[in-house]
């Protein structure tokens, strides 16, 4: 309870600090020496393993020296700030999907180059970087959610996987009443990104040409879609913080959920040989679609790196599909690049299969600055009052549209 | 200084003017480190934040700050019609207003038990009061969260023990917020305790005795008595206990992120989200300087009420 009041003092005592950087940054670029040296910030396993791949890099091009910064991925976003506002900037860096449409509008993002074909991308994944009109950044690895239900309960209660939303709400209800399971589906009551699909399978969206869309009757749909598993007692009407569903998933209480491909190792690892064979997993179910939500992570580079050129070829190297397939053995990344699934393991296995086709139809959230705040101030906080709190789905939608449009694109 | 000495002219031996002045150098070169630190990590951001609360600072603006837009008091008329921070501020002043009082009688009852105690137990409970206070608050709310889990957590089974089905305590608008007071009380009363305990066994025996003989009842006795003697320090610990319960963070930030449906949201942590999620560093300013004017309004008053012209 100490520091907080200070909060807003230690937000400029960051600024102070990195603007004094700055100056030594910017002429150390000024006097131009090209060193050849290329840095790169990377989070979590990735920022771990990747000087693995680096040295793969330096080995076929001796004269550029690599060097690989790992940062956590809770500092990383402070991080890149920071570096932004002091112009401390790494030559590249990993980026979250999500954080691509406010450091496009800090500047300080280097265009991708000619010579990078976008169309080698699975489509959702791209659109992560182009923000008005302008690709900032390349996907570097992807995820996409898809649905995990246990087959045994299934089974019990005579459901098939569902293909529709209309099969899911029935599946829903029948393994809660037949098949014993506490919830029929585990679903956030103030989640967008477990929301956002369901807008996107009625053939919706939040935003069409810079115009905020919340209040369409694809939205309203949605959101009253939404709403019957809560009105329901399908899905619990709260998440405590630091809730993890795949221990409900192992006891039985939440058959099904919404995920990405890590959930399958984290099954694996808490349910042991007593689940195996229990559950699997299926693509998102229908409206008018089947669109769900891709995250990942993209590659960015800095126009404030002294070595840009070199920089890219480092990126370029990355998107080579043999290394995003043995970076995918590496550390289970799944690549972005849509060519490096013909061969191996993501080319056989059913699972990853699956995920590979879901990632053709799947789509993000578009890169504005603003979008982190719209979407906890109005999609999380209006989505939780249709959810939980009462409100209708069109007073909801109503709000959305009106929160969203006042905090703005820009 | 030294034009104090300039005008005692020869009046002054010149030793004493050196000496005075190196033991003030002594002093500030004492104070040297700590004034360097309040300067550069406390002054210059605390001027520099309210220069921000004027300003439409965002992310736009991170690599030129110059470029940022002076808007005047429009950060400050944004609070007023700000329905988020008006409810973050509601519930800030809820968890101070019922949050502070139990806290002082709760330290004051535990001090006044352990001050009759006597033998080998003081010790034993004194530490187990005050045990909270020095352990890690994230620690603790991580522990808590787990305890007050509707599905697994230790309270509701033992609520389920005597067959009460207890509620989802941090899930509900309803308990969420009672929750959390409850955590920060516990929390907090020992080192209240602790103050309490030593102002009390600083009282002089005598009056006791005093009272005794006037037939006064113990209830009187601490009426007359040890309340009287104790405003100094209620008055102490009221405004450090608010002071700290005014900038509510970890608690519900660890618990509930500010939900369900932001009823646990507090002023504090309306700042950090503002200030380092949103990165609407100018508005997030103005919520901080609104708190602080809160602070030092609330202790103003708590010093003008508790203020008694005998003790003090």
């Amino acid at each position: 309870m100490k520091r907080s009041a200070w909060l807003a003092a230690v937000a400029c005592i960051l600024v102070v600090i990195a603007g004094c950087g700055g100056d030594d940054g910017s002429s150390a670029g000024g006097n131009g020496k090209a060193s050849g040296e290329v840095t790169i910030w990377a989070m979590g396993t990735e920022g771990e393993k990747l000087g693995m791949l680096a040295k793969d890099f330096m080995r076929t091009n001796p004269d550029v020296k690599v060097k690989v910064t790992p940062i956590a991925w809770d500092v990383a976003h402070d991080k890149l700030i920071t570096a932004v506002a002091g112009n401390k900037t790494p030559d590249v860096s990993q980026m979250g999907t999500t954080w691509m449409g406010e450091f496009a509008n800090t500047g300080a993002l280097d265009p991708v180059p000619d010579d990078i074909d976008t169309s080698q991308f699975f489509e959702g994944a791209r659109d992560t970087a182009v923000v008005d009109g302008t690709t900032y950044g390349v996907p570097w690895y992807v995820e996409t959610r898809v649905l995990y239900y246990r087959t045994d309960i299934a089974k019990k209660a005579g459901v098939t996987p569902p293909k529709t939303w209309d099969q899911l709400q029935a599946a829903a209800q029948a393994l809660k009443e037949k098949g014993g399971a506490k919830y029929g589906i585990s679903l956030s009551p103030n989640n967008w990104q477990e929301f956002l699909p369901f807008v996107w399978q009625n053939g919706g969206d939040v935003i069409k040409d810079n115009e905020m869309t919340f209040d369409s009757p694809e939205v309203v749909e949605a959101l009253k879609y939404y709403q019957t598993f809560f009105k329901d007692g399908l899905t619990a009407d709260s998440v405590p913080e630091g809730f993890d569903v795949t221990q409900g998933f192992v006891a039985g209480t939440h058959p099904m959920f919404f995920s990405g491909p890590w959930h399958m190792s984290l099954i694996e690892e808490q349910g042991g040989a007593d689940l195996k064979g229990k559950w699997d997993i299926a693509p998102m179910p229908k409206k008018k679609t089947g669109t769900s939500f891709v995250g990942g992570s993209d590659l960015v580079v800095f126009n404030g790196s002294d070595n840009k050129a070199a920089a890219w070829a480092f990126v370029k190297y990355l998107l080579r599909p043999d290394v995003q397939r043995k970076w995918y053995a590496t550390v289970s990344d799944l690549p972005a690049v849509q060519s490096a699934w013909e061969q191996g393991k993501l080319a056989t296995d059913p699972h990853l299969q699956l995920f590979g086709e879901q990632l053709k139809d799947a789509k993000s959230p578009p890169p504005i600055p603003k979008w982190e705040q719209i979407a906890a101030e109005a999609v999380n906080a209006e989505l939780e009052k249709a959810t939980v709190g009462g409100e209708s789905a069109e007073q909801a939608a109503k709000n959305m549209q009106q929160k969203a449009s006042s905090i703005g694109t820009e | 200084m030294s034009a104090a000495a300039l005008e005692h002219g020869q009046a002054v031996p010149r030793r004493t003017v050196w000496s005075r002045l190196s033991r003030h150098l002594t002093g500030w070169l004492f104070a040297l480190p700590w004034l360097v630190i309040f300067l550069v990590f406390l002054a210059i951001p605390i001027l520099a934040s309210l220069a921000l609360s004027f300003t439409g600072f965002g992310i736009a603006n991170l690599r030129d700050w110059f470029s940022a837009d002076f808007v005047g008091l429009d950060n400050y008329s944004k609070l007023l019609s700000d329905e988020r921070f008006h409810k973050a501020a509601r519930n800030t002043a809820i968890f101070v207003v019922v949050g502070v009082p139990l806290t002082l009688a709760s330290g004051l009852v535990a001090a006044l038990g352990l001050n009759q105690a006597i033998g080998r137990f003081q010790a034993l409970f004194r530490v187990g009061y005050y045990l909270p206070v020095v352990t890690s608050i994230v620690a603790i709310a991580v522990i808590w969260r787990y305890l007050l889990n509707p599905d697994f957590g230790l309270v509701n089974a033992v609520l389920g023990l005597v067959g009460i089905d207890g509620p989802n305590w941090l899930g509900e608008k309803s308990t969420a917020l009672a929750s959390i007071i409850a955590l920060g009380v516990w929390r907090n009363f020992g080192f209240d305790m602790v103050i309490f305990l030593a102002a009390l066994q600083g009282i002089n025996p005598v009056l006791y005795e005093a009272a005794k003989v006037d037939g006064a009842t113990p209830w009187a006795m601490f009426r007359r008595v040890t309340l009287p003697l104790l405003r100094p320090t209620i008055l102490f610990l009221a405004v450090i206990t608010s002071v700290g319960y005014l900038q509510l963070f970890e608690e519900p930030f660890v618990m509930t992120g500010g939900g369900p449906l932001d009823s646990t949201l507090s002023v504090a942590m309306y700042v950090y989200e503002q200030g380092f999620r949103f990165l609407n560093l100018g508005y997030a300013s103005a919520v901080a300087y609104a708190l602080f004017i809160a602070i030092v309004v609330l202790t103003f008053i708590q010093f003008r009420v508790l203020r008694s012209d005998e003790y003090v």
